[in-house]
């Protein structure tokens, strides 16, 4: 009985404590993970499951042969973060994200989207 | 402490309360952008702040006829530093031979030590160490659920993600792989009352999973229901093969293949299998397992979901590509 006891107490001093926090995922990205669109995006804006933290976040967009095309500093508002594109001809682009969500965990990712028919 | 297992279990439960009354909570299994959740019959390649509660198991045993057997587990995990972690599982049984008195008790209390050896983002690498010590005689060894004596299991983990794979694999890269193999010494030889001996024994085991979280976020996002973006397939199986020590008993390796499905959610994730077995002597029929697991290092980031030594408490470094 000491035992169940015991149990019990350390289950509801967990459930009864559960603070709003956790690792940001990913939850959607516009343009959207892994697709093609016909005309060249001019920005990259990427949704997360939890607020983040601008000064210790990033994200960066690189062409096919490694090249930089984000310009200007990611801009973060609650769980979103968007960066602005340089004019994007035809091709396929990697974007790379690191964000801190505001519980200190750290998370990262990254996923192409192509532009035009390819 | 063989006299007193309830005292022992107490003891046990009363320093985990202290722990989570005063440490901080620690991190699931991340490596780069790969989530490798928490499996239910073997172990992931992390050392963690988490907690699965219960665990619930129903199988009917190789006797014959068989008996039914229900298993309720729980067990804590938690990181002293960054890359050490200790674990604390007990599980409580009742066998029911059909016609015979049913059976019920604790098992011997199981600890484990751990610690991560490498986690290499890039590739999706988890490498981990441990140390499995079953404390005989802390169960209910008079109702046969538990041995006198004590077992010490070295055991070497491992998880790999394939998302390191090139772009032209497509929705291959969401597969993962994590395994186990540890060798268990008891540290008796013989048992005088059952007149056997002891063997040693070679545990192993592993997992396949598809990761739908990496799918959408990786790979391509199919805007699937967010209930199907949460899922992770996954096929287990667990064996142990009796290498030494092992005259006049059986020979046989025993073991089960479990295929089934994970549920990540942001604070914990829900599991369920399948349980089946390989031989006759691993069990009749198919089985079931469950699992509710809690990521402590989510539901309490900034107490118990760190580690008690060496946390980062101080601000994070800035960030860069």
């Amino acid at each position: 009985m000491r035992i169940r006891i015991l149990i019990l107490s350390a289950l509801l001093a967990v459930l009864g404590n559960v603070a709003a926090q956790a690792h940001a995922f990913l939850d959607r990205a516009s343009p959207l993970v892994g697709s093609t669109v016909a005309s060249a995006p001019r920005e990259v804006s990427l949704t997360f499951t939890q607020n983040v933290e601008a000064a210790f976040s990033s994200v960066q967009v690189t062409d096919g042969n490694g090249a930089r095309v984000d310009q200007g500093k990611p801009q973060v508002s609650g769980n979103t973060m968007r960066v602005g594109l340089k004019s994007l001809s035809a091709g396929t682009y990697r974007v790379r994200w690191q964000v801190l969500s505001v519980d200190t965990h750290k998370t990262e990712g990254s996923f192409t989207f192509s532009v035009g028919g390819r | 402490m063989l006299c007193c297992p309830n005292l022992t279990r107490a003891f046990a439960l009363a320093l985990l309360l202290l722990a989570l009354s005063a440490a901080e909570a620690c991190a699931h299994c991340f490596v780069g952008p790969r989530f490798l959740p928490a499996t239910l019959a073997t172990d992931d390649p992390c050392v963690a702040d988490e907690m699965s509660l219960p665990t619930v198991q129903y199988s009917k045993t190789g006797d014959v006829p068989p008996a039914t057997e229900w298993d309720i587990s729980v067990e804590l995990a938690k990181r002293i530093t960054e890359d050490f972690g200790i674990s604390v599982g007990e599980t409580w049984s009742q066998i029911r031979p059909p016609g015979g008195p049913t059976m019920a008790g604790f098992g011997n209390l199981e600890t484990t030590l751990q610690y991560q050896l490498l986690k290499d983002g890039p590739h999706e690498l988890a490498l981990l160490l441990g140390l499995v010590v079953e404390w005989g005689g802390t169960g209910a060894i008079h109702s046969g659920l538990a041995d006198p004596w004590s077992t010490l299991t070295p055991t070497f983990y491992f998880g790999k993600g394939f998302g390191d794979l090139p772009d032209s694999f497509g929705w291959l890269r969401a597969f993962a792989v994590t395994g186990q193999i540890g060798y268990q010494f008891p540290t008796r030889s013989f048992d005088v009352d059952a007149g056997a001996f002891i063997p040693q024994t070679l545990v192993y085991g592993g997992s396949i999973q598809y990761s739908m979280p990496y799918l959408k976020s990786e790979i391509r996002d199919y805007q699937l229901p967010d209930f199907i973006n949460h899922l992770i397939p996954i096929v287990e199986a667990q064996f142990a093969t009796p290498v030494a020590n092992n005259f006049g008993n059986s020979p046989i390796t025993i073991g089960t293949i479990n295929p089934g499905v994970i549920w990540v959610g942001t604070y914990f994730q829900v599991g369920a299998e399948a349980v089946i077995p390989v031989n006759h002597a691993s069990g009749t029929g198919v089985g079931f397992l469950g699992q509710l697991h809690l990521y402590l290092d989510d539901m309490f980031p900034t107490t118990i979901g760190r580690p008690l030594l060496g946390g980062s408490s101080a601000p994070p470094q800035q960030l860069k590509f």
